[in-house]
């Protein structure tokens, strides 16, 4: 199950949960009015922690090795398209906000249309 | 130093035969301790608890997640006394953060040569909040010793005379990764199979002809699932194990060493599953079909087909689960960000309790179609019934090869340490 590198312009290691040795897809898309940050699922490629499971230490690592403020930056997660025959690996984005001092985390997906205008310059 | 080394109950799913085990989880971790440790155990699905009996240190090994409120509960009433208690096992790397604010340390990894330090530390009273080694390499997979299953009391694990079966692996991790499965998680992504010298050592250690190969998948290396079972055949243990290599070789092999049954999942209604089952029986192998029921890609339709179909084809037993959103599974990460998880008591969490929101249905309507696939399964004959004939064909084998053990009858009225309940009328 390899993940296309389309999905991503460089492997991001960070420390999943007990400091686990993780990595993800990592692309970062500048927008005139905003900044988004996509971390992409490696999968079988990634020996540790899931982004999701990482949440919103993957997010604050992120920030901290490119300089971005977490408040500034649309934090989406990307579900690739595995390749597989099963559904559960088919490609899914989700915006990801995380409450202000608070564990709770609430997804979006995006629609077809909000992907598409995602990568349109 | 006395340490007391306890495996919570948990609540068993209802409507099903009940059988206990030995856990196999505590006693090799009790393997990987020092020698001058001195170990008492108690499995707290057969024996209760002796909160007064003296010890020095308690560690509780948990392997199901409905285990873990049971274990920081009884965590609770020893720390009261003042005994520092050690978490370990799988359930404890699935929910470590919840059961940090119960314990005095929480181990997270495997153990093998790594608890002599954990008790210097506890020696000094510098016992460590946590002990983390799954950022570390694993052990060398040749410092796994025998079982120490000497400290179960073995009439406990005893139904009616019939000793139940020792369980036993021979290898760690999955190069598979199942979308439902955390075995990745645990035990890592990298196949390590034990040497085989080590594997014949314990195997030769073990005072019962049935065994449980509990190995994630024997079907990992055909050259070493092959090389086992070839060094087993002299040994003529009869087993039952996950599934087997679909090689006509690698069965033939298998068959020879033993195989008793195996558990092989049935996820469509396909021919190849149905070959797939004829092949294990053209070698003499029963299959206890373990279903998975709820999956994102299953409608109500699907399911009813999938039991249509196992009536059709012949299975020995089956087994339905239905889909449960474990931590660090794809499953739940997808259940989280989709906001379908509607509970997080994870004494639920036992795959026979629906705890998200089916994609295709309702959580009520797949708790049904669960319910209705134990019942129209069995419906023409029980599980009783059926594992008494899987049973019988063993003792058969047994016979034929001079190994059959009659029941011990000193036990007959016993059932897991309890007196069996004859269920005879005064006429």
């Amino acid at each position: 199950m390899n993940i296309s590198e389309t999905y991503y312009d460089e492997v991001f290691s960070f420390r999943g949960q007990w400091d686990m040795p993780s990595c993800c897809g990592l692309r970062i898309i500048r927008k005139t009015d905003v900044t988004c940050v996509i971390v992409t699922e490696l999968y079988h490629d990634n020996p540790g922690t899931s982004v999701t499971y990482a949440g919103r230490s993957l997010l604050e690592q992120i920030c901290q090795a490119k300089a971005l403020s977490p408040s500034d930056v649309v934090y989406l997660e990307c579900n690739p398209d595995a390749g597989s025959k099963l559904s559960f690996y088919d490609e899914a984005y989700y915006e990801v906000s995380f409450i202000p001092d608070a564990p709770q985390t609430a997804y979006r997906r995006l629609t077809p249309d909000e992907v598409k205008a995602l990568f349109t310059p | 130093m006395k340490l007391k080394l306890i495996y919570p109950r948990w609540e068993k799913l209802k409507g099903q035969t009940t059988f206990n085990l030995p856990p196999h989880g505590p006693v090799v971790f009790a393997a990987s301790l020092p020698a001058y440790v001195d170990v008492s155990f108690t499995d707290e699905n057969v024996e209760a608890i002796d909160y007064d009996e003296p010890c020095d240190l308690v560690a509780i090994s948990m392997m199901l997640s409905t285990q873990v409120k049971r274990g920081w509960d009884i965590a609770g009433r020893f720390r009261q006394r003042g005994i520092q208690v050690l978490f370990g096992g799988i359930a404890t790397m699935l929910h470590a953060e919840d059961t940090f604010k119960h314990a005095d340390s929480v181990f997270l990894g495997e153990s093998e040569g790594r608890m002599e330090a954990l008790l210097a530390d506890w020696r000094n009273g510098q016992l460590k909040p946590v002990y983390n080694y799954m950022t570390q390499p694993q052990p060398p997979i040749e410092l796994i010793g025998p079982a120490r299953r000497d400290l179960y009391k073995s009439h406990l694990y005893n139904h009616k005379g019939v000793q139940m079966v020792d369980l036993f692996h021979a290898s760690r991790g999955c190069r598979f990764s199942c979308y439902p499965c955390a075995v990745s998680y645990l035990g890592g992504r990298v196949f390590r199979p034990r040497p085989i010298d080590r594997v014949l050592e314990e195997l030769a250690s073990i005072d019962n002809n049935r065994l449980f190969i509990v190995d994630n998948s024997l079907a990992q290396n055909k050259a070493w699932e092959q090389t086992l079972f070839r060094e087993m055949i002299p040994f003529k243990k009869k087993w039952i194990s996950h599934t087997i290599e679909d090689d006509p070789q690698t069965l033939d092999l298998a068959a020879q060493a033993g195989a008793w049954y195996v558990y092989q999942a049935v996820y469509d209604t396909s021919d190849y599953i149905r070959e797939r089952i004829r092949r294990y029986h053209d070698y003499g192998i029963g299959v206890e079909g373990t279903i998975l029921l709820g999956l994102d890609n299953q409608t109500e339709d699907d399911i009813l087909r999938l039991i249509d179909f196992l009536l059709e084809i012949d299975l020995d037993l089956a087994e339905f689960t239905v889909m449960t959103p474990f931590p660090h599974t794809k499953g739940y990460d997808d259940f989280l960000r989709e906001g379908r998880i509607f509970d997080f008591d994870w004494n639920h969490y036992n795959a026979g309790q629906v705890v998200f929101h089916p994609k295709h249905m309702s959580a009520e309507r797949l708790q049904e179609l669960y319910d209705y696939a134990w019942t129209a399964f069995y419906a023409s004959e029980s599980q009783e019934a059926r594992m008494f004939r899987l049973f019988c064909n063993v003792a058969l084998r047994e016979m034929n090869d001079g190994t059959y053990r009659p029941r011990d009858r000193k036990l007959s009225g016993k059932s897991f340490g309890k007196d069996v309940r004859r269920n005879m009328q005064t006429v």
